[in-house]
């Protein structure tokens, strides 16, 4: 071997050596209990999908997951939009926000909503004062999940979206409109295409963070609420069902990874972190 | 234009509103959550710097995420220098294994973990939690330490050396006195990703060697505990602190800059 290759692996080795043994042999570990069922070793898997309870449950991690990439594409694309083609004093102080709420620990945002959204909340205090005595509830039920995802995963969206719209250059937009565009026309079929990149990226990694996310449902949703990111950890902390529990963490794993793949195949891994 | 800016400031202020909620929240004086508070003391102020179930766990995240910084920088740091400088066979496949713990979901991880750490007796120390942190740190740690590196320019380097300086005068003398930002910055998100973790910190932080998030994460669904608006509006002082000194340490380089420039 050349010199300058074998000083490459030196300086590559303690990592890859680290991650084999603490990242990827506990994976693996898992995938092998997932496959080691007493009387045929797909038990695990058989169970998982033939029960309803827990198609339910993937189901519904795939479609919060689904509608909060949506609302959260909604709410966010107007926001990027101003921070870049607005500016100023506004579009600065739009995106500290965003940067502000995008540090604040997850726990900090949920326990926030748990006050805003909590029978003796301002929520529930306004609904009273309109419906004494029968104001519906808030806090746990899907409502309080969705927008407790939405308002974690905001942040990530607005980025995402925010770094392809800076890199357009908005002497597209004046040529645009010199040719006879107008503005509607200009954002229709200049702006926007140049954007999608940025919202392929968002979506992607809402998506995906969403689908696997444990904290926030299990905090601000009710027993019709989990997700299987819940599901897997109630497995360990009060089933003890490390079989069923490695099952479906590798169904989780396998929808998400292909999710990547596809992301790698039409755009390329490289650029969803960039 | 007009209704856009209303409806963007409007999304301002549902991404802003939540988290000022928490500040006269930790002042409240009632025993459970309620808004707005019926009165208001410093008491779960005292409490929180007082009580050890909330000291400990502080004192342990600033332990762990210090300790997860510096062995997820000596892991990355060479790897960095290792893949940005050799074109080698496997190359593609080693980025691919150090970003991998960023696209695996961390309940995934979690069990892997409580799995893995159960038989070596790794669940529920300080030890267990800063190797499970370090896992998670690498993919972030790595991402800014590379970026950094491609924009380094290498002539330095072949100037010093044309100049007589050896190999180790070079990095320490060019090398790393030119990239030490970059690598401060990525230090600090490896510190942070470790002070911030959560979910895995929940199943594998037992005991003496809980965390923060996992202590906050106890409070919020086992007790309704009120110290976590202290806690929270703590936290969100350092956010807010540290985004302005990094808005005026940019604006101040930003000065440098254009003043070099004339």
């Amino acid at each position: 071997m050349r010199r300058p290759l074998v000083r490459a692996w030196m300086l590559v080795a303690p990592v890859m050596v680290f991650l084999a043994v603490t990242f990827l042999f506990p994976l693996l570990e898992i995938f092998v209990l997932s496959v080691s069922g007493t009387n045929h070793w797909a038990d695990a898997y058989v169970e998982f999908f033939t029960t309803d309870f827990y198609n339910i449950i993937l189901l519904r991690t795939f479609g919060i997951a689904f509608f909060v990439t949506v609302f959260c594409l909604l709410l966010a694309y107007p926001l990027a939009y101003v921070i870049v083609r607005v500016g100023g004093g506004l579009g600065f102080g739009l995106l500290l926000i965003v940067a502000m709420s995008f540090w604040t620990s997850f726990l900090v945002r949920i326990f926030a909503w748990l006050v805003i959204l909590g029978n003796r909340g301002p929520v529930v205090g306004v609904l009273e004062w309109f419906a004494p005595g029968d104001a519906p509830e808030v806090l746990f039920t899907r409502f309080s999940v969705v927008i407790g995802l939405v308002h974690g995963m905001i942040p990530f969206m607005v980025m995402a979206i925010y770094a392809s719209m800076r890199k357009i250059d908005p002497n597209n937009l004046r040529a645009a409109a010199s040719l006879g565009a107008t503005p509607l026309q200009g954002f229709r079929h200049v702006f926007l295409p140049l954007s999608l990149p940025g919202v392929v990226n968002g979506c992607t990694l809402v998506f995906i963070i969403c689908a696997g996310f444990y904290v926030t449902p299990v905090l601000l949703g009710g027993a019709q609420d989990q997700m299987i990111a819940g599901l897997i950890g109630q497995q360990i902390e009060e089933l003890l069902e490390w079989e069923a529990a490695s099952a479906m963490a590798m169904v989780l794993l396998f929808a998400i990874l292909v999710l990547y793949a596809l992301y790698n195949r039409f755009v390329g891994l490289d650029k969803l972190w960039g | 234009m007009k209704s856009l800016i209303v409806i963007a400031v409007c999304v301002g202020a549902f991404i802003a509103a939540p988290l000022f909620i928490v500040v006269p929240m930790s002042f409240s004086n009632a025993p459970s959550f309620q808004f707005p508070p019926p009165g208001y003391w410093l008491g779960y102020y005292e409490q929180y710097f007082t009580d050890y179930h909330w000291t400990i766990p502080t004192a342990n995240s600033f332990i762990i995420a210090t300790a997860t910084m510096l062995l997820t920088m000596a892991l990355v740091v060479p790897a960095a220098f290792g893949l940005a400088r050799n074109r080698f066979f496997g190359r593609s496949l080693v980025n691919y294994l150090i970003m991998a713990p960023l696209m695996v979901p961390h309940i995934v991880v979690a069990l892997a973990y409580y799995l893995f750490f159960g038989p070596l007796h790794l669940t529920g120390t300080h030890l267990g939690v800063i190797l499970a942190h370090t896992c998670l740190s690498v993919p972030v740690a790595f991402l800014i330490v590379t970026a950094t590196l491609k924009g380094f320019d290498r002539n330095l380097e072949r100037a010093a050396m044309s100049l007589g300086a050896g190999p180790m005068a070079t990095f320490f003398y060019v090398t790393l006195p030119v990239l030490r930002p970059g690598f401060l910055v990525g230090a600090l998100f490896a510190f942070l990703h470790s002070f911030d973790e959560t979910t895995v910190a929940i199943f594998i932080a037992g005991g003496t060697a809980a965390t923060l998030p996992r202590k906050m994460f106890e409070a919020i669904r086992l007790e309704s505990d009120p110290v976590i608006a202290v806690v929270s509006t703590l936290l969100l002082g350092l956010v807010l602190a540290g985004t302005v000194i990094s808005v005026f340490v940019r604006q101040r380089n930003e000065k440098k800059a254009t003043m070099y420039a004339d």
